[in-house]
């Protein structure tokens, strides 16, 4: 199913314009990572992926449906959206129900919506507490409980907003094999994210944004070794392309594996000298 | 100025102790950072060296607690305020609501401290400037993006002159420029030599850049205490629900494949990495 | 989320802003009183344009005030006067309009409660469209009331903002699971059940870490306190406030004892 953003400008009811002129295609089974810093435009953005938010001026479209045109709860048949903060989300007595939810709410019969929930919570780790109350949990277990809810709901398209904030090693890498598992499923994911390491591992393609504009677009590698542009966004490129950089080697290494490949290629001449 | 002895912590109501037996020493001046997993005590620590805990979560603490040789468990939150200053994640929830602009913020504790009026005025001054806030001084705290909120929360306790900052987290909660902001006032702090500053962090690169002393917390248990070079690079992190930073992946992936660097030492931050691949 | 907790100050420099907060309390405090208490209808109108208006207009706000008031009190006074005058129980009618007609009664009911609405709302906005929440607050915790109290009074003005734009949040993160919201009266009604939960328990870590905030800051050590704020206060400020607060009670005393002489 693909995600077509049509030149839409948004401008809040306050007058502020959050959007100008964003033009973007993501195909089914993509993995994309927005960039930015604060007040950017990206959470204004994927707000209109799910109908959340209707463009001022432009169109978007999820596969053949135009979001002005359905209601963002049918909308969120196709694109699952995981908030920022799990207080804001968290509405049922019991971590089970509250995985429940949405499946339930997609008319989906109990058993079936149990099901759902229950692979979902092993997917985040947290079968054992289905009975708990979710408020007996800590804050990024809770936000695990949020990303499982909205997994629960298979949906084709999922966004997560700052899936790593707040996340130990073992959270974030969690998130990362979560991330990976959707990927090879062909689901479309997509994420907002500070986290520029995390970006640079799992994600292929970058959209880095700033005053409400797409900056740039495009391979990982390409974008996140763009320090100069990268720093009009406030954001420093990940920490293995500096390493790169700062010895003067030609790569954008994302992975260990291929700084350590950049790097011996570099000193192999040397070597045989 | 820190002293913890045997301390040992439980919440109200759970079965396994947050804290377990936790002995340390931090003289004046130091600048010690307390990294783990979540989960492993270190924002109860930091609650501990302020007073919340025992004084406001309540539950059960053995083993005795002092800060500038005041024994925190027998003494009021009221009496420790001004002795020891905490920040904690949220900069929003840190704005006391009840002032207008953010010079008057910060001008709070010492409000509530009885500092007369005409001596507020130019510690004020000295602490906006400090925390880079002086041009925001009559905006109000509300207007302010996380980064400078934070600062703000920051300027609000060293302005009461406390003997201990304790910092849980600042950073968690801003985009990668608030952090960088906070961070340069923290290094300024870590500059001066006077202030004792106990942050827990997540961030491994910041706390290498700064920090005297780093100690490891895992599950409520202090297992490894030392300079930050050898903490952080250490082999047995990945075994406490930490990850090294990319700069230490790399230099022991180079290492593997058999490469013998000038400098043995396995790099943290950056200049470190630099040092180490030429 | 808005910028300023205390939206309704109107920064000027005027002699009506520059009145201690507990003259201007008592200035529209006896405004009130007049309007309130004083006999007979148009008196209540007399009391707005002769004491109200003026103060507006020396601390220069008019031009936001009056539009300010008249947006607040229009939609009250409009149906007032329609449900009132029209639909005044027997009454004599003065208008008829096709099947319905204007009783006497009624208009006169609607004339007296809109004059003592608009009074009412008037007085509030003035006050706070000149005063300070801070500097009022500061004011009545010198004059005995607790330093707690006053606090929760100032937090409560900004609570409202913030809990409009969480629960717009918690709203949204319940649609996009699917949670319908649009559609009839129930269907909404039904939708902001899930609100609840989050928005509680939400607001209790706030207040928790609000807490320690505040105890960091020495907020709950006893001794006297200090403040930056200044308070400009003179002693021909204070005679006004004590015959402000002695023609109140008069006109007060005098009401009740009309009312018992009746």
């Amino acid at each position: 199913m693909n995600l077509d953003v049509e030149e839409v400008s948004f401008t809040y009811p306050g007058g502020v314009e959050a959007l100008r002129d964003v033009s973007l295609t993501i195909a089914a089974g993509e993995a994309v990572a927005i960039i930015g810093e604060n007040g950017a435009g990206k959470t204004t953005l994927v707000k209109h992926l799910n109908g959340l938010l209707k463009p001022t001026h432009g169109r978007v479209t999820i596969g053949d449906w135009d979001t002005r045109e359905h209601s963002v709860a049918r909308m969120a048949a196709r694109v699952g959206f995981v908030f920022q903060n799990p207080d804001d989300q968290i509405v049922e007595q019991t971590v089970g129900d509250e995985v429940a939810f949405g499946p339930r709410r997609l008319g989906r019969a109990a058993p079936d919506a149990l099901a759902d929930a229950t692979a979902a919570l092993e997917q985040v780790e947290l079968a054992a507490e289905s009975k708990t109350h979710p408020y007996d949990l800590t804050t990024p277990q809770r936000k695990l409980v949020t990303l499982a809810s909205v997994l629960a709901m298979h949906t084709p398209v999922v966004i997560f907003d700052e899936p790593t904030m707040g996340q130990d090693a073992r959270g974030v890498a969690l998130i990362g094999r979560i991330i990976e598992t959707l990927k090879a499923e062909q689901r479309t994911v997509i994420i907002i994210t500070h986290d520029i390491d995390f970006c640079a591992t799992h994600f292929e393609r970058v959209v880095a944004m700033a005053n409400g504009r797409v900056l740039a677009d495009g391979p990982a590698g390409r974008v996140l070794a763009r320090a100069d542009l990268l720093a009009t966004t406030n954001v420093e490129p990940p920490q293995l392309i500096r390493l790169a950089q700062a010895l003067g080697l030609a790569a954008a290494p994302l992975s260990v594996d291929e700084f350590i490949r950049a790097w011996t290629r570099r000193n192999e001449p040397d070597r045989r000298a | 100025m820190i002293q913890l002895t045997n301390v040992t912590y439980s919440y109200p109501r759970a079965e396994t102790p947050a804290l377990h037996d936790l002995s340390l020493q931090i003289p004046a001046g130091q600048f010690c950072a307390v990294i783990g997993a979540n989960g492993a005590g270190k924002s109860t620590l930091c609650a501990t060296l302020a007073g919340f805990v025992p004084h406001f979560y309540r539950g059960k603490l053995s083993g005795t607690a002092k800060v500038a040789g005041i024994d925190i468990a027998g003494s009021s939150l009221a009496e420790l305020a001004g002795t020891v200053g905490l920040v904690f994640s949220n900069p929003f929830n840190q704005i006391t609501g009840a002032r207008f602009t953010v010079r008057e913020e910060v001008a709070f504790g010492l409000e509530n401290m009885g500092v007369p009026p005409a001596e507020m005025a130019p510690r004020i001054d000295e602490m906006l400037r400090f925390a880079r806030l002086s041009e925001q001084a009559d905006q109000s705290p509300y207007a302010l993006s996380g980064g400078q909120q934070q600062r703000l929360a920051i300027a609000s306790v060293l302005v009461m002159r406390p003997k201990v900052l304790v910092l849980d987290e600042p950073t968690s909660q801003l985009d990668p420029i608030g952090s960088r902001e906070v961070f340069s006032v923290l290094r300024d702090l870590a500059a001066t030599d006077e202030a004792t500053v106990f942050l827990a962090e997540q961030k491994l690169e910041w706390v290498a850049a700064f920090a005297d002393r780093v100690l490891v917390l895992h599950q409520g248990r202090l297992v490894a205490d030392g300079p930050p070079a050898e903490i952080l690079a250490s082999p047995t992190l990945s075994q406490y629900g930490l990850e090294p930073t990319r700069y230490t992946q790399a230099a022991r992936a180079a290492l593997g494949a058999g490469f013998r660097p000038q400098h043995p030492d396995l790099p943290v931050t950056l200049e470190q990495a630099v040092e180490f691949f030429r | 989320m808005s910028s300023t907790p205390f939206s309704l100050y109107i920064p000027r420099d005027s002699g009506m802003h520059r009145l201690h907060p507990l003259t201007k309390l008592a200035l529209v405090g006896f405004a009130l009183i007049l309007g309130l208490f004083l006999p007979g209808d148009w008196l209540t109108y007399l009391a707005f344009v002769l004491v109200i208006l003026p103060l507006a207009a020396w601390a220069g706000i008019l031009p936001r005030f009056l539009p300010a008031v008249l947006k607040t009190a229009l939609p009250i006074v409009v149906s007032l006067f329609l449900v009132q005058g029209l639909f005044w129980p027997g009454g004599t009618p003065i208008f008829h309009l096709g099947p319905l007609s204007l009783k006497q009664e009624g208009v006169t009911f609607a004339i007296r409660s809109a004059g003592r609405f608009i009074m009412v709302i008037s007085s509030f906005l003035l006050l706070t469209f000149t005063t300070r929440p801070d500097g009022l607050m500061l004011a009545l915790s010198r004059h005995g009331v607790p330093n707690s109290i006053a606090y929760v009074m100032l937090a409560t003005l900004q609570i409202v903002p913030r809990f409009q734009a969480k629960a717009n949040t918690i709203l949204d993160a319940q649609r996009s699971r699917g949670l319908e919201t649009e559609g009839n009266l129930f269907i909404r009604l039904r939708a902001l059940f899930p609100l609840i939960q989050p928005l509680l328990l939400g607001s209790i870590v706030d207040i928790e870490e609000r807490a320690i905030a505040l105890e960091v800051r020495a907020f709950g050590r006893a001794g006297p306190k200090t403040s930056l704020l200044m308070l400009h206060d003179t002693p021909a400020q204070r005679v006004v406030r004590w015959l402000l607060l002695l023609a109140s009670l008069a006109i007060i005393g005098w009401r009740v004892y009309l009312g018992l002489a009746a």
